[in-house]
């Protein structure tokens, strides 16, 4: 047996990946994490509504669902509700980020792993993605709209039948890419070397957040945070590992469970689940628009000082946990938990994490495709 | 015809948010034609190597015992600056620090570890710096351009703004309108949310993002998230001395401002002072 080390970047930052194989065929793998921040430190003592400035910057390109996860957890904490127009433009910004991130991740991660592809065509859309959140966030990326209590923009009738317009615009050019019957040329032809059924995972799926159409199927109090062998933090539900993101998410879609039955939870059910999550996210906020009114409040003040809270959503890539302990107004305690420490716990052999089951037993030199399929952030990680 | 200029962009402590924000700028094709994108921590180019380059790019901060590609990641920096013939800096973690570290020209307020190179850097501070401003500063640079710099190295046409100038609640600032709470096209946020527009050398709103908005007219402060204090602490509200903003505009003095604002205050104008859309009205 060999072990041979490998870093792998265009990850939204780097991991260490440690491939043990014989005649090529992968053993086993150890994954490893070496960069760490301190965010949850840099927030302590800091006033609560400092976090939706500092959270964003966790990540540049999911950073808007760690603002969304850093209010709800607040507002938990502080017991605010917010009002239906507020809950619906943070689910139309916050789908929006997730279609942003899969159309990058598909054509500027994914696709040159394998072969080379005009990722012009990528940033093309997702600029214009990026100009919808604007309308109402303010800014894409790192906007601070959506704070404890509701959003800080007021629209008006012209923004949201802009909004609707570029939402139907671009999901009638959408269709390019994968259509709603499924079908895509792009992902087909990189699947043209490659069996559909490689790389499975453990087939155990879980949502903990239910923003936009998602339905959760378990319990935070489930979850347990492990020291691991590099600076990550490996997650477990119910002392199990389990694949949270697109494919736990939309299982209950017929096209995407069709998918699934026939190939299992594989690398390229994966990537289908995400690529066809763009088209349903793109249909539910066109409906749920529709039910803004305008009228409506924005923001209500939280009147208590002191609590401790959990706010969770699905984020792009899963689960995203935060937690927060306030004391008079002030941080006292901040964890955050997020999506890729699921996927890509560093275990053992014998019980694996979803991306180390994935890649045992496939061949090494598609090591860097199988890892990338489970769309890793790992600035995300080394929060 | 002569080869492309080789343009090296490497990352710090950071959270690529100032590579996302570039992925908007609308001619991003025309930009990358132009030059040869020898590395980029997330775009498709080439394997990682220590090498010589016409631009380095630098995104994110310094931090000791930091590892990346595995090297160290300050003597990895210190490295591609000696290789390189300008350096170009890209958002306030990589000038000044800001969330997650040390700056590369500016440690905060005082002078960086490669302070003494400066004359080869160019400053693009904001989190994340708008996309234009960064391909202002990429093709300035290549094309061997006079760029015009203040004392932080930051190039006056962008940054002798402040963020203040051309935010739709001017004329509540004019007249020293608050604005009651959040979520309210009415008012101004300098009074009680904080906002630093007034006091941030930037020009959000004269270079709107994503080409149609800016934070202050979504509701949300600026954080002066271009200058060397960011982020600061207690960011949604403003700090006050004798009633009026601690922190007052630009080039005014405190005695001016405070009778300025004494006098807007005691002529009250009608029209703003009240909701702009009332179903009552
Ligand atoms: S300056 Fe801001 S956007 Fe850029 S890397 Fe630092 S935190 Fe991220
Ligand atoms: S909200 Fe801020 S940027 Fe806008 S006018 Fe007031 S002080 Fe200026």
């Amino acid at each position: 047996m060999k072990i041979t080390k490998k870093i792998i970047t265009k990850i939204e930052g780097e991991a260490t990946l440690k491939i043990h194989k014989k005649n090529n065929i992968i053993e086993f793998a150890e994954i490893e994490f070496w960069q760490y921040r301190g965010m949850e430190e840099f927030l302590k003592n800091r006033p609560y509504m400092d976090a939706c400035v500092i959270n964003p910057r966790i990540c540049g390109i999911c950073g808007h669902s760690h603002l969304i996860a850093t209010s709800k957890a607040i507002e938990d904490a502080l017991d605010v509700k917010i009002t239906k127009k507020a809950e619906i433009l943070r689910d139309i910004t916050l789908g929006l980020e997730i279609i942003q991130n899969h159309i990058k991740w598909f054509y500027l991660t994914l696709y040159p792993s394998v072969k080379s592809k005009d990722y012009f065509k990528a940033l093309e859309f997702t600029k214009e993605i990026s100009k919808i959140i604007a309308l109402i966030a303010g800014q894409f990326p790192h906007n601070s709209y959506s704070i404890p209590g509701g959003v800080t923009c007021d629209l008006t009738n012209l923004e949201l039948i802009k909004i609707k317009n570029y939402l139907s615009e671009l999901f009638n050019k959408y269709q390019h890419i994968m259509d709603i019957e499924g079908k895509s040329n792009d992902l087909e032809e990189l699947f043209s070397d490659i069996p559909k059924t490689t790389g499975k995972g453990l087939n155990r799926f879980l949502v903990l957040g239910d923003n936009l159409f998602f339905k959760s199927n378990g319990d935070v109090k489930y979850i347990k945070e492990e020291k691991s062998t590099s600076l990550n933090k490996n997650v477990m539900y119910k002392d199990k590992y389990f694949e949270v993101g697109p494919l736990a998410r939309n299982l209950d879609n017929k096209i995407i469970k069709k998918i699934y039955e026939t190939f299992t939870d594989s690398v390229y059910t994966r990537i289908f689940a995400r690529l066809y999550e763009v088209n349903l996210i793109f249909l539910y906020l066109l409906e749920i628009i529709d039910n803004i009114e305008i009228n409506e409040k924005n923001y209500t003040k939280p009147l208590k000082k002191s609590g401790k809270g959990i706010g969770v959503v699905e984020a792009p890539r899963g689960s995203l946990i935060h937690e927060i302990e306030i004391e008079n107004g002030f941080v006292k305690k901040y964890n955050i938990i997020v999506p890729t420490q699921f996927n890509l716990s560093n275990s053992t052999k014998e019980n694996p994490s979803p991306a180390q089951s994935a890649l045992m037993n496939e061949d090494e030199k598609l090591s860097d495709f199988i890892f990338k399929c489970f769309d890793i952030c790992a600035v995300c990680v080394s929060h | 015809m002569h080869s492309k200029p080789k343009v090296l962009w490497i990352d710090g402590v950071s959270c690529y948010g100032c590579s996302h924000s570039f992925y908007n700028y609308p001619q991003i094709k025309e930009i990358l034609n132009k030059i040869e994108l020898i590395y980029h921590p997330l775009l498709p180019s080439s394997e990682f190597k220590i090498q010589k380059s016409d631009l380095l790019i630098i995104e994110g901060a310094l931090k000791n015992n930091f590892s990346r590609l595995d090297y160290n990641l300050n003597e990895l920096i210190s490295k591609l600056i000696k290789l390189s013939k300008k350096v170009l800096l890209i958002g306030t973690c990589a000038v000044y620090g800001g969330m997650f570290g040390e700056g590369i020209l500016f440690d905060k307020d005082k002078e960086g570890k490669f302070y003494k190179c400066h004359e080869k850097m160019i400053s693009i501070p904001g989190c994340p710096p708008h996309p234009e401003w960064i391909a202002y500063a990429i093709e300035m640079i290549i094309e061997n351009k006079k760029i015009l710099l203040d004392k932080e190295n930051r190039p006056k046409e962008i940054f002798t703004y402040t963020s203040h100038m051309g935010c739709v609640r001017n004329e509540y600032f004019e007249w020293k309108i608050d604005a009651d709470n959040f979520g309210e096209k009415e008012g101004c946020l300098f009074y009680h949310q904080g906002c630093q527009g007034p006091f941030t050398h930037s020009s959000c709103n004269r270079i709107l993002w994503n080409e149609v908005n800016s934070k202050p007219r979504a509701g949300t402060p600026c954080f002066g998230c271009t200058e060397k204090t960011f982020p600061k602490k207690n960011l949604f509200e403003t700090e006050t001395f004798m009633g009026i903003p601690a922190n007052i505009p630009l080039g005014v003095s405190k005695r001016a401002y405070l009778t300025l604002s004494g006098v807007a205050k005691s002529l009250k104008n009608e029209r703003l002072s009240k909701r702009l859309i009332d179903e009552d009205n």
